[in-house]
């Protein structure tokens, strides 16, 4: 009983384990080489396996620039300010980590391997997988802050306080949007949410769930610090923002849960927006479900990689303006049209009533998002100039 | 009116185009590879590699000619210490931010080949573990001795000592110069040619004038004499307005002096 208790533990947080730190190493490499390709620059590509130990290599792309990154950070020395916190300075790469770790074990993969008489057998297997997925992840915020406090260094801190304001923010946009998925499934549990999704019947189809998935999107970009919303980190500003202050296996720590935390808030996305692991012949083969699901979420983090090398950064005001003046008006408006659009199609089954309420939502939540728009244009002036021209 | 966030889409055009772009359109990507073998012999010394001029150029055909990278001496053609430029006035020694620059004047001067005799750089080091490349030196130096090379294969297996660019690691031909930086070099001197003209042209017009001047001079000198000659004969039939005029002049200690001369004379003197 125990046996099979540990063995099922294992089958199920093992691949979580291997697949999601492996794709971490993965992207790092992809994220630099396609950086560097819209930049018009090669990447790297001279890291290779060595074949023999006097000469003749493999290069492979510079394939092997992930692990030889790695052996690099574990190899470095490990700093601390003379005045920092010890304390809180080792524990806060540790608190940053394991919430992302933590928040993976509630995506809804099915892992072949595990025995199919239940429906199915999770690291974690929770009714409320969607709001414990927002009060932890919310943790990685005080990790956050932890490390820009204890460094004792005026950079960390004004990073550790810039992610506060940030993540508390773009917190509120992205439970809202999410609020859509949960009324309209009516569950809070991440299998029942892909279970309404089977098929093609995805909620990124959707009007509401369009501007449900554009609005979390956003805010998954805010929450995982990533460009144009990476002004915790913003180098030319503040150094590296909370990290300032680590080095070597620390620093690594940190940029391995940043990572994370992307591949947890994409795998979120795909769970309520983009129908988890449906996809063409998933009913014949149940693995496929799983490589859907990971494809998704490489597509979205492929995007997320797209804009860091579009997208200038924010500057604050403008960040925090974006995040209360109009995703939050416009999460909010977006549950609303949710709403009468579910119950209209449920007094009414036929196909005019959806076409025209599918049309009028569409209209309705576009010119909500115009009109913010130019509302929180209106207030700019065109910029004059003391010494310029 | 364009539609919301079609900015972004417009933007990530652009930067999809390039990335693919990079993979098809050779002209946009301008990276060379790096055309290095693993067989290569590594240098021992900074300055050691590679030691000929002409294996220098291989080194920096990779690069465009607007790259710098530390600063080297000209010589022009002929023996290096027979031509160098440098005559160790430490100008750029004095002007180097990070104070990377060693110099030792020459005790005695030295002839040099087609110029007139001049100290030489004794000693002349740049710490090239120190230089920033800034090209203050090149700028200030006023014979210009002193240039920047674009050779960037300098890493050695020591940090400290081997990094030290001797006299001799630096000096380099005029021609290389101009195989590195031909713009640069043909503008330079070109510059120096000019200048060098105007100098002349110069000299010429200044003898020219002193000559004239000269001239003028004896020729006026001889009219004042006259004329001094025919007023100091004609002195004892106007009484009148002479006694002024020689209460001003007795305090002179050169009587014969003549009026127009002499305030030119003082002018000069203060």
């Amino acid at each position: 009983m125990t046996l099979d208790l540990i063995k099922d533990i294992l089958l199920a947080t093992v691949p979580l384990l291997i697949i999601f730190p492996t794709m971490f190493a993965l992207t790092t490499w992809v994220e630099r080489k396609a950086l560097a390709r819209i930049q018009n620059r090669i990447g790297p590509n001279k890291v290779g396996v060595p074949l023999t130990p006097y000469g003749g290599k493999l290069s492979l792309f510079g394939l092997g620039q992930p692990a030889a990154d790695g052996i690099k950070m574990l190899f470095k020395e490990n700093i601390v300010p003379t005045g920092a916190d010890r304390l809180f300075h080792f524990l806060a790469p540790i608190l940053s980590l394991i919430p992302s770790m933590l928040v993976l074990c509630f995506l809804p993969l099915d892992f072949p391997w595990l025995n199919g008489e239940q429906n199915s057998v999770k690291a974690f297997m929770l009714d409320g997988a969607v709001i414990f997925f927002f009060a932890i992840t919310g943790l990685n915020t005080l990790a956050v802050f932890m490390a820009g406090w204890a460094s004792r260094n005026k950079y960390s801190l004004l990073g550790g306080m810039r992610a506060i304001a940030q993540m508390v923010s773009y917190e509120i946009p992205l439970v809202l949007s999410a609020v859509v998925v949960v009324m309209i499934v009516g569950s809070l549990n991440a299998d029942n949410i892909a279970k309404a999704q089977e098929g093609w019947n995805w909620f990124v189809f959707q009007p509401w769930g369009l501007a449900a998935f554009v609005i979390f999107f956003i805010g998954a970009l805010a929450e995982t610090n990533r460009s144009p919303f990476d002004l915790p980190e913003a180098e030319s500003e503040i150094i590296a923002g909370y990290f300032t202050e680590y080095s070597g296996f620390k620093f690594a720590l940190f940029f391995l849960g940043e990572y994370i935390a992307m591949f947890a808030i994409s795998g979120l996305a795909v769970t309520l927006f983009l129908g988890a692991g449906a996809g063409p012949g998933v009913e014949s083969l149940s693995w496929l479900k799983i490589f859907w699901f990971l494809t998704k979420v490489c597509i979205l983090i492929g995007v997320m990689i797209w804009l860091r090398g579009t997208l200038p950064r924010l500057r604050v005001d403008q960040l925090m303006g974006f995040a209360w003046k109009f995703l939050l008006p416009l999460s909010i408006l977006n549950i609303f049209v949710a709403g009468f659009a579910w119950h209209i199609k449920d007094a009414n089954k036929e196909t005019a009533t959806s076409v025209v309420v599918w049309i009028a939502s569409i209209i309705i939540l576009y010119a909500a998002a115009k009109g913010l728009d130019r509302v929180n244009r209106a207030k700019v002036k065109p910029r004059t100039y003391q010494y310029g021209e | 009116m364009s539609v919301l966030g079609s900015g972004i889409f417009k933007g990530m055009a652009v930067t999809l185009k390039n990335f693919v772009g990079s993979y098809f359109d050779k002209e946009r990507l301008t990276t060379n590879e790096y055309a290095w073998q693993a067989n290569d012999k590594l240098p021992e010394r900074a300055g050691d590699y590679p030691k000929e001029e002409a294996e220098q150029l291989s080194d920096t055909t990779t690069v465009t000619q607007y790259s710098r990278n530390f600063p080297m001496l000209l010589h022009d053609a002929g023996e290096p210490m027979d031509t160098v430029r440098c005559v160790a006035c430490q100008i750029c020694e004095r002007e180097c931010p990070p104070q990377c620059i060693y110099i030792e004047k020459s005790t005695e001067k030295k002839e040099r080949s087609g110029n007139k005799a001049q100290f030489y750089p004794a000693t002349f080091d740049i710490d090239v573990s120190v230089c920033m490349s800034c090209q203050i030196c090149v700028e200030v130096c006023p014979f210009d001795a002193i240039v920047m090379n674009s050779q960037f294969e300098l890493s050695t297996p020591s940090r400290f000592g081997e990094l030290l660019l001797r006299r001799d690691d630096l000096l380099k031909s005029n021609d290389y110069y101009y195989k590195i930086h031909p713009e640069e070099a043909s503008a330079r001197d070109k510059r120096i040619a000019d200048e060098k003209a105007a100098k002349e042209a110069k000299k010429k017009a200044a003898e020219a004038a002193k000559k004239k001047a000269a001239e003028a001079k004896s020729k006026s000198e001889a009219e004042a004499k006259a004329k001094e000659e025919a007023e100091a004969a004609s002195k004892p039939t106007e009484p009148s307005d002479t006694p002024p005029a020689e209460s001003t002049a007795t305090p002179s200690t050169e009587p014969p002096a003549t009026p127009t001369t002499e305030p030119e004379k003082e002018g000069s003197a203060e």
